[in-house]
């Protein structure tokens, strides 16, 4: 699909002609017209030389508008078109198309920004107008000087690479082989499943989070078009959309993955039993070699090599005399490296909780049973280390008395994190559900700042909390947790009945904040994405484009990019799919032909630039003469790669490098008309 | 032997030998304390060469003449740390080859002795402590440290008043070894970002944009003070974009010559968000 109308050849305005530009003055309703006199804007711009017709109309955008603007080109053989109304983020393409339609080369159309840059930010009408026509001037000034470009047209490798092999990393991998192209999903840790795997129920259905899981997990591996990558981490990214060429390290796990059956024997026989599970949050041990839980996919142990006393002593392998299998298991493995040829990346790298050691009134860490509500999670989970029983951490009795915290991290500038962590409201609610249905007599008690439960039956999972499982809600905030005679003697206030409360209770959950994964920024700079202050990924509009990035051909789902819950993760990830299946509908892409360009004569060679291009898109260029004798080296723009940025254009000291579409000739003409 | 003598036969030795085609040392000059480049291209005039305090010029730049060094041919030439810095820049902008270049260094002390540095090629003085601490003159320092108190409308001021005698001449630019363009921004007239005219802002625009494209890259050598003929004092604006760049990136400029230009590179830790 082209991204304009193909232009006649016979309309084309290529080589020189007078400059005859129409000039289409939008009111944008009231957005422009109560600040800016359009009907002087039109007048000053009519005198303005090459101007052959100017108007004013309340839309351009609109249906008749645009009909305006093709039917001024054709009457008027018009050369260029200045449309001054909203930003070119808004409806530069809009008036490209129409000048495409109209005979004329979408790139002689420029907009004059008098909206965001002029009426919304100016309360003088006089001076907002004399801006106005400034502003209109000087693209008037700019247009004449465009040059005719044509769109560049680049192959689309149609592979995708999914990055995190959670919920949301699964959901978008699944989507993507399903409709036929080809994955690659790539897992840091052992088996995939993320935080989902460590989950007891789900709310508001209180469904058994593995049994939900692991279908998608096995249904990942099995797939014919999806190749999964475990205990693998991506490298290197280079490239552009289409294009993009991923390095992955495949980590050695010390075991063959083609040989090993999983029968778990070496699991059994290892001697170093005694290393708290990280998928246990602590609660309960693994062996050196393992895999993370029973279901994981693939079932294929790894060597913690920290932790093996072969590793560590030289001696042991135990472990490989167990095994029945020949040279499954390998001490000798090193990490492999794998490169691909990738279209489209979706990452999906998920989130950690906070360390809650912040909070030492809570007695995190103090005391054993102050936890997290990720532990209460393993905890009342069935495949846990309690086996789905609630029991205290310290003494494994049965507690009596819950208190829950929440907001303990979240929703407090001063100590955690400024936002909402979104899912804590939920989940205290069904762990106050979960301690109900197993423990008849127990009774928990939860602090809260407000309750959030906004979703599809979420309201009514926390009211049926409250009403039949006899959570009791205390509004307010706890300012201390100590211990006194075998209980953690909570001491907070009810904001409700302004009275301070104390409870003496056998186990206290913090609802810990949701923070990016700790090397989330240094991550998004290998790939070449943005982030925000906390280093949650950022889409590239908010409310329009929340699954894209800023750059081309990268997309974002899952709680990489903020706190979420996985009914939103997963609609996200399949949103990430139509993205990706967007794109790979065509064989070819086609591309801005903004991109620069180097003037050979007069380059050094100094390399700068290659040196200053974010996307490396500059290389070395041998000029010889006919002899084939070197005569110089210079730079050389691959337009494939180019982004336009025009970082290249400003670090050249020689002033050797040009932008198509924004040429110093254009530019310097814009800035001497203002 | 007097070190100039040293040198003469050392010199003399490399062009016997044939190690190197040229030799760009000093010859005597108009006036018993001016000395002016001379190029000895057989070991006969190699004993024309004189070393001694005057010998302040950075002749790093005349390596740069066009077609010099494209027959790959060696070049042997006389440098103060200064002027190592200098060729260190150029090698790592790839204006010259490393294996091109044979330096014989020295370094003039107190302002009047001349002492012998060890080494010939670039790699013997990459990391050398003379080339790292080299600062330039104190009356530098101190005439920096005055403009520096002053407050920015007394700034400005000072320096319109001094860019004010600028002539245009770009003598400034013919002898620095980092304006080695063979087309200068300056003569760029379609369109005309810089004007030639000299009103205050031609002025300001010319030695504005010298002095940005000299950031991070300026030797301090101090030749362009030396050759203007109107006396701007050109080296403080030097100066001070560099103890910027040393403050800012702690970059010193022409230290090793594997040196990335430190504007147009990027890292990891940069705390900037927009640094993709």
């Amino acid at each position: 699909m082209a991204l304009f109308a193909p232009v006649p050849e016979t309309l084309s305005t290529q080589g020189f002609r007078m400059a005859k530009i129409g000039v289409f003055v939008c009111h944008c309703g009231e957005n422009i017209a109560s600040k800016v006199d359009t009907g002087n804007l039109v007048k000053a711009l009519s005198d303005h030389p090459g101007v052959e017709i100017c108007n004013e109309y309340k839309y351009f955008c609109s249906d008749p508008g645009q009909e305006t603007v093709k039917r001024a080109i054709r009457e008027n053989n018009l050369t260029g078109v200045v449309v001054a109304a909203c930003s070119p983020r808004m409806h530069e393409t809009t008036f490209r198309k129409a000048c495409a339609e109209a005979g004329l080369n979408p790139y002689m159309l420029e907009l004059a920004n008098i909206r965001e840059q002029c009426s919304w930010v100016h309360s003088d009408k006089d001076q907002a107008t004399e801006k106005a026509i400034e502003i209109t001037r000087s693209l008037v000034e700019k247009v004449k000087r465009n040059n005719e470009l044509k769109p560049i047209s680049v192959p689309v490798t149609r592979r995708a690479l999914v990055i995190g092999g959670g919920i949301a990393g699964i959901q978008a991998a699944l989507d993507i082989a399903g409709a036929g192209r080809e994955v690659i999903l790539v897992e840091r840790e052992p088996s995939i499943g993320g935080h989902m795997s460590q989950l007891s129920e789900t709310f508001p259905t209180l469904d058994c989070s593995q049994c939900i899981l692991t279908p998608r997990m096995v249904e990942a591996i099995q797939h014919p078009n999806i190749t999964v990558l475990t205990y693998s981490e991506v490298e290197e990214v280079d490239g552009y959309i289409g294009n993009f060429k991923v390095k992955v390290r495949k980590k050695a796990r010390y075991v063959d993955m083609s040989k090993c059956t999983g029968c778990g024997d070496c699991i059994q026989k290892c001697p170093v039993k005694k290393i708290p599970s990280e998928f246990e949050c602590g609660l309960g041990n693994r062996t050196a070699i393992y895999t993370p839980f029973a279901q994981a996919v693939p079932n294929v142990p790894v060597i913690d090599k920290n932790r093996c006393t072969y590793f560590k002593n030289g001696k042991c392998k135990i472990c490989q005399k167990t095994c029945q299998i020949e040279n499954c298991i390998d001490f000798e493995m090193q990490d492999t490296f794998e490169e691909f040829e990738i279209g489209a990346i979706v990452v999906a790298t998920g989130f950690q909780i906070q360390d809650t050691s912040v909070y030492g009134e809570y007695g995190y860490g103090k005391y054993k049973d102050v936890i997290t509500g990720l532990h209460f999670e393993r905890l009342a989970s069935a495949s846990g280390p309690t086996a789905g029983k609630i029991l205290r951490p310290s003494d494994g009795k049965e507690p009596e008395t819950v208190v829950f915290i929440q907001c303990a991290g979240s929703r407090d500038p001063s100590k955690g994190v400024k936002y909402c962590s979104k899912i804590c409201c939920m989940y205290t609610a069904k762990h106050a559900m979960l301690f109900a249905h197993k423990h008849h007599d127990g009774n928990s008690k939860i602090f809260y700042m407000d309750i959030r439960a906004a979703g599809k039956g979420y309201d009514e999972f926390t009211r049926r909390a409250i009403e039949e499982d006899e959570a009791e809600y205390l509004r307010g905030r706890v300012s201390k947790v100590f211990e006194e005679n075998g209980k953690l003697i909570v001491r907070g206030v009810d904001t409700l009945l302004g009275k301070p409360v104390e409870v003496a209770a056998d186990m206290v959950v913090l609802a810990t904040a949701i923070v990016p994964q700790p090397d989330a920024k240094e991550f998004a700079k290998k790939i070449g994405i943005g982030y925000d202050e906390y280093g949650f990924y950022n889409e590239a509009h908010l409310k329009l484009r929340p699954v894209e990035t800023a750059t081309a051909g990268i997309y974002l789902c899952g709680a990489c990019q903020s706190p979420k819950d996985i009914p939103d993760s997963v609609a996200q990830a399949s949103a990430t799919a139509a993205k990706v299946l967007g794109l790979f509908s065509r064989e070819q892409l086609e591309r801005e032909p903004v991109v620069a360009a180097v003037g050979e004569a007069t380059c050094a060679g100094c390399w700068g630039c290659v040196s200053a291009c974010p996307y490396n898109a500059i290389e070395q260029k041998e000029i010889r003469d006919r002899n084939g004798n070197l005569v110089k080296e210079v730079a050389s723009v691959n337009p494939g790669l180019c982004q336009g940025c025009g970082t290249c254009v400003t670090f050249c000291r020689s002033n050797s490098i040009d932008l198509a579409g924004f040429t110093e000739k254009q530019i310097f003409a814009e800035v001497m008309a203002l | 032997m007097g070190i100039q003598e040293q040198y003469r036969s050392e010199a003399a030795a490399l062009l016997s030998s044939g190690e190197v085609k040229l030799v760009i040392g000093f010859g005597a000059g108009s006036t018993a304390d001016r000395r002016r480049p001379l190029f000895a291209r057989t070991p006969e005039e190699a004993q024309k060469f004189v070393l001694d305090a005057a010998c302040i010029a950075n002749l790093s730049t005349y390596l740069l003449a066009e077609g010099l060094l494209s027959d790959g041919k060696k070049v042997g030439v006389f440098l103060k740390p200064d002027g190592i810095r200098s060729v260190n820049i150029l090698i790592s902008e790839a204006q010259l080859k490393p294996e091109q270049v044979v330096i014989l260094g020295y370094a003039i002390e107190n302002g009047k002795d001349v002492a012998a540095l060890e080494g010939r090629n670039i790699s013997d003085f990459s990391i050398g402590e003379k080339i790292r601490n080299l600062t330039p003159p104190p009356h530098v320092i101190e005439a920096a440290e005055k403009i520096e108190a002053m407050s920015a409308e007394e700034r400005f001021e000072y320096w319109k008043e001094e860019f004010s005698k600028c002539i245009k001449c770009y003598a400034c630019r013919q002898v620095c070894p980092m304006c080695y363009c063979r087309r200068c921004i300056v003569d760029v007239n379609q369109p005309q970002w810089v004007s030639t005219s000299s009103h205050t802002l031609g002025n300001f625009e010319w030695n504005l944009v010298r002095a940005f494209h000299l950031a991070g890259r300026c030797a301090s050598c101090g030749a362009c003070d030396r050759a203007c003929p109107v006396n701007i004092p050109l080296r403080l604006v030097n100066y001070r974009m560099g103890k910027e760049v040393r403050s800012a990136f702690d970059y010193v400029a022409g230290e090793n010559s594997d040196q990335k230009p430190v504007l147009a590179s990027f890292k990891q830790d940069d705390p900037e968000t927009f640094i993709l």
